[in-house]
């Protein structure tokens, strides 16, 4: 199904960028978690207040009551929907369209390797990303968690979160993954890799920001990942990831059905 | 289709607009058989390669290897295939001996291997990233790793580019030992000499089109002019023999005035010159 060879090396290549990601967002993660406190939320509530719609833009909303409601203010609206999927994009970006663009997908090419298979091992390389990316923040929130406010954390619920979180993630990649798999060229693989979901970011920032713009939601897919709806284990929430996830499988199959149709000009 | 034919070309057309592309190009290549490719750059050599390592689907026409499409079937052919690309581009981040440890096991080459020998054949220092190496060493690598795994049928696209004369002479002389092996080579240049002192027969392609397919010796006989010139002394015609390569016979030289290739094409052409 996947050549091991080419998984190993791909996989090296993602070690450092993997790092990088994991320690900005460890920075993020464990200041953000050690700010919980009654009389700090009121500050961060006075900052709602003041400008009510640059933090409505990136998601973060006054009166979170419980330390889960805390985090989903101020992490699920930014930092661990943007930081993993810029690593979507430039690991999506890499994986196919660079080889072909610059020709070295012929060593990987003229051998005795079906392109389906390299078109998996690559995707399994992107999915084995995106799980060590997400499961070491969860690993992160509930360690930074228990130290900081032993016992606070509904763990059951964070991981059901995060269970979603990765839905939505699955489906930035396939975007990438398909993207790169379509286009020889990486100028426009970048160009829609990179150029989809940030546009969905920030129409999702629009729909957030203001009251005429809320309209806007309906077309982005960061709407399909309602964080306060997955922790509460509504049924519509749940609907959206698995929405996320089928569109995921899809684009994947996208991806991989056009690298192994297309000519390459290797 | 011959029973020995191993490459199989079949009315392979390609067009890509502007006069680019290949059209109606068939060929055979049979077993055992070196076939020379020649053509300037842009004729279409590397197109029609492209076909037969099924990196491009034919428009119309077919291709195969051992009866195998070349679409269909690349894995099956790739198997007792070596390839150089016609331009070398490895992964850059790798030295060479990285490269050639990642290709062996991706292609899931065993312990049989002549990377080793091939290596200290063609003087192969693999050490340091492929970046910083000369395109003359990246070459040199690219032939190990097309030959290491002993394919039974090679594709070269200009195999001999970037090497020094040395190491071409010393290249020509291991195609003809792979030759004596009872390998299938397909190998294109641009180069009329390089093809002649290696091939059994030869196509010409020119825009697009194959010109003519011919057994080396008739192409020979038909595009090189012997004269026979006789001089005043010994002397005299032994540094007019030396000078012009020819074959001294007492006071008698017989120099050989080969057509360039573009003459060549002219013949083929009828002198229809257009770009």
């Amino acid at each position: 199904m996947i050549n091991l060879t080419l998984y190993k090396r791909e996989m090296k290549s993602s070690v450092k960028l993997l790092v990088i990601f994991a320690a900005i967002m460890t920075m993020y993660v464990s200041i953000i978690i050690t700010m919980y406190d009654p009389e700090m939320m009121e500050t961060l509530d006075g900052f709602v207040e003041v400008m009510p719609e640059i933090m409505a833009a990136v998601g973060m909303e006054a009166g979170a009551t419980s330390l889960l409601g805390f985090m989903i203010s101020y992490l699920y609206g930014f930092i661990l929907l943007v930081f993993p999927m810029v690593f979507c994009i430039l690991r999506g970006n890499g994986l196919i369209a660079k080889y072909v663009d610059r020709g070295s997908m012929v060593s990987l090419a003229a051998a005795p390797v079906k392109r389906r298979t390299i078109a998996l091992t690559q995707m399994a390389v992107l999915l084995s990303g995106i799980l060590i990316l997400l499961i070491y923040v969860t690993g992160l929130e509930i360690a930074v968690a228990q130290s900081s406010f032993p016992n606070e954390l509904a763990v059951s619920e964070l991981l059901k979160l995060n269970g979603g979180l990765f839905c939505l993630h699955l489906f930035i990649g396939s975007i990438c993954f398909a993207a790169s798999c379509i286009f020889s060229d990486t100028k426009y693989s970048i160009a829609f890799g990179a150029g989809i979901p940030s546009l969905m970011y920030i129409l999702q920032m629009l729909a957030n920001a203001g009251e005429e713009a809320e309209k806007v939601k309906y077309f982005t897919l960061f709407t399909l990942f309602d964080a306060e709806g997955i922790t509460a284990g509504k049924g519509s929430a749940v609907a959206g990831a698995a929405v996320l996830a089928v569109g995921a499988v899809a684009m994947y199959g996208v991806g991989i059905a056009a690298f192994s149709k297309k000519d390459l000009h290797i | 289709m011959d029973k020995t034919d191993i490459i199989n070309i079949e009315n392979l057309t390609r067009d890509y607009g502007n006069g680019k592309g290949i059209f109606d190009v068939s060929f055979q290549v049979g077993k055992g058989e070196v076939f020379g490719f020649l053509g300037p750059n842009g004729a279409g050599k590397t197109t029609t390669i492209r076909h037969l390592m099924g990196f491009i689907k034919p428009k119309s026409g077919a291709c195969t290897i051992n009866g195998h499409s070349c679409w269909k079937e690349s894995d099956v052919i790739q198997r007792t295939l070596g390839y150089i690309p016609g331009e070398i581009s490895f992964f850059d981040d790798m030295t060479g001996a990285e490269f050639l440890k990642f290709i062996s096991k991706y292609r899931g080459i065993g312990c049989n291997s002549r990377q080793k020998e091939l290596m200290e054949l063609f003087d192969v220092n693999p050490k340091g990233k492929i970046k910083k190496m000369s395109k003359g060493m990246k070459q040199k690598i690219g032939i190990v790793a097309a030959f290491m795994h002993d394919p039974d049928i090679l594709i070269l696209d200009e195999p001999t580019s970037g090497l020094d004369p040395l190491m071409q002479n010393r290249f020509v002389k291991f195609i003809g030992e792979e030759k004596g092996r009872g390998k299938t080579i397909l190998l294109s240049s641009h180069i009329f000499e390089e093809v002649e002192r290696t091939c059994d027969r030869i196509g010409i392609i020119r825009e697009g089109k194959l010109v003519t397919v011919d057994s080396v010796e008739e192409l020979r006989k038909r595009h090189m002019y012997p004269y026979t010139v006789t001089l005043d002394s010994e002397n005299e015609a032994k540094g007019f023999a030396k000078a012009f390569d020819g074959k001294r016979d007492g006071l008698k030289v017989t120099v050989t005035a080969k057509q360039s290739l573009e003459d060549i094409f002219m013949h083929y052409y009828g002198g229809r010159e257009d770009d």
